[in-house]
């Protein structure tokens, strides 16, 4: 693989995962199988209702029960105080519940059996209240406001709240609503853009909350430290930073005093920064042994924070040559009951992806009795290109232009303005629309009855944060690098790569260490498709370093100068004389025992990126679809990315099949579906389709390097991109094969069974 | 309690059990065997699969009690005098884990469809394993270590 004109050794090529070893044979540790001497486990009872007042909870005929150590509710423990305005501070309910799954008791047996089913002998009596569900509705002037005194704030609990004038909760207008934030976006004149169109597409577009599907349900440990006043949290965590700075925040101790020892983490997704953590140490401090708590698949699904539901009313307008002359969005978020603001990214995708003169957005944040909504892969990605993707191949089609031609013509490029008028950093979009136009599953597309070819593209404008690292080398040759993040993607089997390159060293030679909040050099947390394209500059700089101290020593011991050695294979020799070589392993046995010399080989990087390397995608999928049932049989998947450098493709195209295949489920299978009480019909695997093996094809994965200008070897951020385009190229390929428009995720057979009928009996071909 | 003699990854223990333990909860939490994982409470996930007596088992499905005098195999277990299984082996090799929650499940289940079909298609794959859920991987890759591990187990040259 060559690449800015170097030749490279071991990037590029494909390297299998580092910690396989530990995986394949059952010896990797996740958080629930530790277990520590004199541990106790946690059981918690969850709110049965979504909107409810705590009248009552008898607790002696739970804390009679044997094996049980502890009945605590919030009152008993020493986050208390803290306002309840997050997922992470609602550790325990207080007066109130507001949302079903919010735990309200949480129970510590000696064992786990004990501990459940004393949570079963919990008796809380409740006063059912009237929930807000039905997100429009709760947007509405008129609607019943779920926090009418605005959020409560640190510093005051909830009955202080009520007194309170707080200002900046509302911020958008005085009044009390359950929108706890909006944003707008302008360009040029949509009204005029407009009537400059020759036609105009207009629809609206519904996602659901979709669950982020970890297999390893949440799971802590924490040991406190009876001397010191601390804890030690064992977790499965994409932050160990994030996770410590929330702990100690609501456990109101110094940072210092919380230890966060990131786990094997069983798949993340954007769900895991700490939802249980704070519980979990609050309840071993208070009583003083470790506690580990596990939850079950449905508290998982009841208790934690999915991706937010989303309507999106969108229209666009372009003229008869094909080029848009507008695009006016209005879109809701459904954000559960306490805030969390994806809108904009929603915006800034509804009107990044094509260059248009004229745009009009108006994203508002809605609070609703359901549970916070949270971050999942390229969170609002799917939602906006689903909406946006689905629009354009219409206009194409209405206009009588080739899709993808279509495409190609309107495509952003690097400084075209993103949604929010910033400019795009250096993009590749129209180089995977170029993959996908001369690929042979588009170029040669033949279908056969009641079958049909839909693409998309999809992108994500990809993280970045400061990190550091730090490397040292052994005497016996190994190469140790530390770092503060969390792999949760492959993402170390990379960062070897990177050393092994710059030491000209096997990577089985090399160790990753990856560091608590104590022993880790800082990182940011795993998540935006950050990690690779943050941390590999800080442990590049480091494997520089070290490479400078074996020069310095090197030379010193041949007595040459510097720029007379070479390094290869883990050995420095002068060039020219084969036999004075010496290994990078007695070289620090050298630096470990001269005195006076440069001292032992370590070295610290540190990086921070100064820009975004966004990562573009354009998927093609071929469905067939049961004229019968409705029932889409996915037959083919293409997923071309431009993934900058591909520093591992391995774990590059393993990204690229397990995000195409989570955008199949948004497409087809995945929904939090709640009734109109609040309560959630799908709280099981069960019930919540996840995509099941023999529901998908093999994802061809095709990689497109156009280098990013700013990251590491020219990479770019690769695991969220590929789950943005799915559903999109699905519902486009059911449009292909039926002439229905589905216009709500997930397309279930019988929604789309539904819209055919009606298409047959000459109605409206779009439901909504 | 009840008495419960159980042979696992070729070891006889006996233990006392609640008649309600779980295989899984028995393995886990009396055995120390954590490479059996717990993905789900309905019997949908497969990170749990298990052989009893030679056949994949989802050992959430079924108790302790069940498996006295029954000869259990874990992932713990499929490595022989250090060597890995060409499962183990084709996992790796063809990247068909991430995360590795799914994983021991993944292959348990996967031992037992190559015993029944040692040269299966890439079909009866994706058929054979539906029972086991994976979210990292899309599937596509854990079919080719499968592929991988059946040539090798033929003796035949594995695929490239």
């Amino acid at each position: 693989m060559s690449h800015n004109g170097s030749t490279f050794r071991y990037l590029g090529k494909g390297h299998r995962l580092i910690e396989g070893l530990e995986k394949i044979t059952g010896n990797a540790k996740y958080a629930g199988d530790l277990s520590l001497p004199g541990m106790l486990h946690a059981c918690l009872v969850l709110s049965p209702y979504a909107h409810a007042r705590i009248v009552a909870i008898d607790r002696s005929t739970a804390q009679a029960a044997p094996g049980v150590v502890a009945v605590l509710t919030a009152d008993d423990l020493p986050t208390r105080d803290r306002a309840v305005n997050s997922r992470h501070s609602a550790v325990l309910a207080k007066d109130r519940v507001l949302w079903r799954g919010q735990p309200v008791v949480v129970v510590v047996g000696e064992t786990e059996a004990a501990a459940r089913d004393a949570a079963d002998r919990v008796v809380v009596e409740y006063e059912p209240l009237t929930p807000i569900i039905d997100v429009q509705k709760a947007a509405a002037p008129d609607a019943p406001v779920i926090w009418p005194q605005g959020l409560p704030k640190e510093g005051a609990d909830l009955t202080a709240a009520h007194a309170a004038v707080d200002k900046g909760e509302q911020e958008t207008t005085g009044a009390p609503s359950n929108i706890h934030d909006e944003v707008h976006f302008v360009r040029g004149d949509v009204e005029r853009g407009f009537a400059e169109a020759d036609v105009v597409i207009e629809r609206v577009y519904r996602t659901p909350m979709v669950h982020q599907g970890y297999l390893e349900p949440h799971a802590s440990v924490a040991e406190p430290d009876l001397y010191r006043g601390g804890v030690t949290v064992y977790t499965s965590t994409q932050g160990q930073f994030s996770v410590r700075d929330e702990v100690a925040r609501l456990l109101s101790l110094p940072k210092h005093k919380v230890r966060v020892v990131p786990m094997t983490i069983g798949g993340g997704f954007g769900a895991k920064y700490g939802i249980i953590d704070p519980l979990v140490a609050a309840v071993a401090i208070t009583v003083k042994r470790p506690v580990r708590l596990v939850l079950t698949r449905t508290e998982d699904f009841l208790s934690t924070t999915p991706s937010p539901a989303a309507i999106v009313e969108l229209k666009v307008g372009a003229r008869a040559d094909g080029t848009l002359t507008a695009i006016q969005a209005r879109v809701l978020m459904d954000n559960g009951v306490f805030p969390f603001t994806l809108g904009g990214i929603v915006g800034i995708l509804l009107g990044g992806y094509y260059k248009c003169p004229n745009l009009r957005i108006d994203c508002y944040e809605v609070l609703t009795h359901k549970p916070q909504a949270g971050a999942y892969r390229a969170p609002g990605a799917p939602t906006a290109t689903f909406a946006i993707e689905s629009t354009i191949d219409d206009l194409a089609r209405a206009l009588g232009h080739d899709p993808l031609t279509f495409r190609l013509q309107n495509a952003a490029e690097t400084g075209d303005p993103m949604g929010n008028n910033d400019p795009w950093p250096h993009i590749g979009l129209k180089l995977v629309l170029e993959r996908l136009r001369d690929h042979p599953a588009w170029k040669d597309r033949q279908v056969g009855p009641n079958e049909g070819v839909g693409i998309a593209i999809g992108g994500w404008p990809c993280g970045m944060s400061p990190a550091a690292s730090i490397c040292r080398v052994d005497t016996d040759g190994t190469v140790r690098i530390h770092v503060g993040s969390v792999d949760i993607s492959g993402v170390n089997s990379s960062l070897v790569l990177v050393v092994a390159e710059i030491l000209d060293i096997p990577p089985e030679q090399i160790e990753l260490i990856q560091g608590d909040t104590r022993s880790g050099p800082f990182a940011g947390p795993s998540g935006g498709s950050q990690t690779t394209y943050s941390v590999a500059g800080a442990v590049a700089k480091a494997a520089r370093a070290v490479r400078e101290k074996l020069f310095e020593i090197a030379a010193d011991h041949f007595e040459v100068s510097v720029a007379d050695l070479e390094l290869r294979n883990g050995m420095v020799s002068v060039r020219g004389f084969p036999d004075k070589a010496v290994s990078i392993g007695t070289l620090a046995a050298i630096a470990e025992s001269k005195a006076g010399g440069p001292g032992p080989i370590i070295a610290e990087g540190s990086a921070a990126v100064s820009e975004n390397a966004p990562g573009f995608v354009a998927h093609l999928a071929k469905v067939h679809v049961d004229p019968e049932t409705g029932q889409v049989t996915l037959k083919q998947y293409v997923a071309i990315q431009d993934v900058g450098f591909a520093l591992n493709p391995t774990m590059v195209a393993g990204q690229i099949h397990g995000g195409s295949v989570q955008g199949i489920g948004w497409g087809l299978y995945e929904a939090m579906i709640y009734d109109e009480y609040g309560q959630l019909l799908t709280a099981s695997f069960m019930d919540y389709n996840l995509p099941a093996f023999d529901q998908v094809p093999d994802i061809e994965a095709v990689l497109v390097e156009n280098p990013s200008p700013y990251g590491p070897f020219g990479a770019r951020g690769v695991g969220e991109p590929p789950i943005t385009a799915g559903a999109a190229a699905i519902a486009n390929a059911i449009r292909d094969a039926t002439g229905v428009r589905m216009t709500e995720l997930p397309i279930r057979a019988e929604a789309l069974w539904r819209a055919m009928r009606e298409q047959i009996n000459g109605q409206s071909s779009t439901p909504g | 309690m009840a008495t419960i003699t159980v042979t696992v990854n070729g070891k006889s223990y006996t233990s006392e059990v609640e008649p309600r333990t779980l295989l899984v909860h028995y393995l886990r939490e009396h055995l120390n065997l954590t490479g059996t994982h717990i993905g789900c409470d309905t019997s949908q996930c497969g990170a749990c699969v298990v052989l009893v007596d030679g056949v994949s088992v989802k050992s959430c499905t079924m108790l302790a009690v069940q498996a006295d005098g029954a000869n259990v195999l874990t992932i713990e277990g499929l490595a022989q005098n250090g060597q890995l299984h060409p499962l183990q082996e084709g996992f790796w090799e063809c990247h068909g884990l991430q995360c590795g929650y799914c994983t021991p499940g993944m292959i348990m289940a996967a031992y037992d469809l190559l015993q029944q079909n040692p040269e299966p298609t890439d079909e009866e794959v994706r058929h054979g394993l539906e029972g086991n859920l994976c979210r990292c991987t899309g599937y596509h890759n854990i079919v080719r270590a499968v592929q991988y591990a059946a040539a090798k187990m033929r003796s035949e040259e594995v695929p490239a």
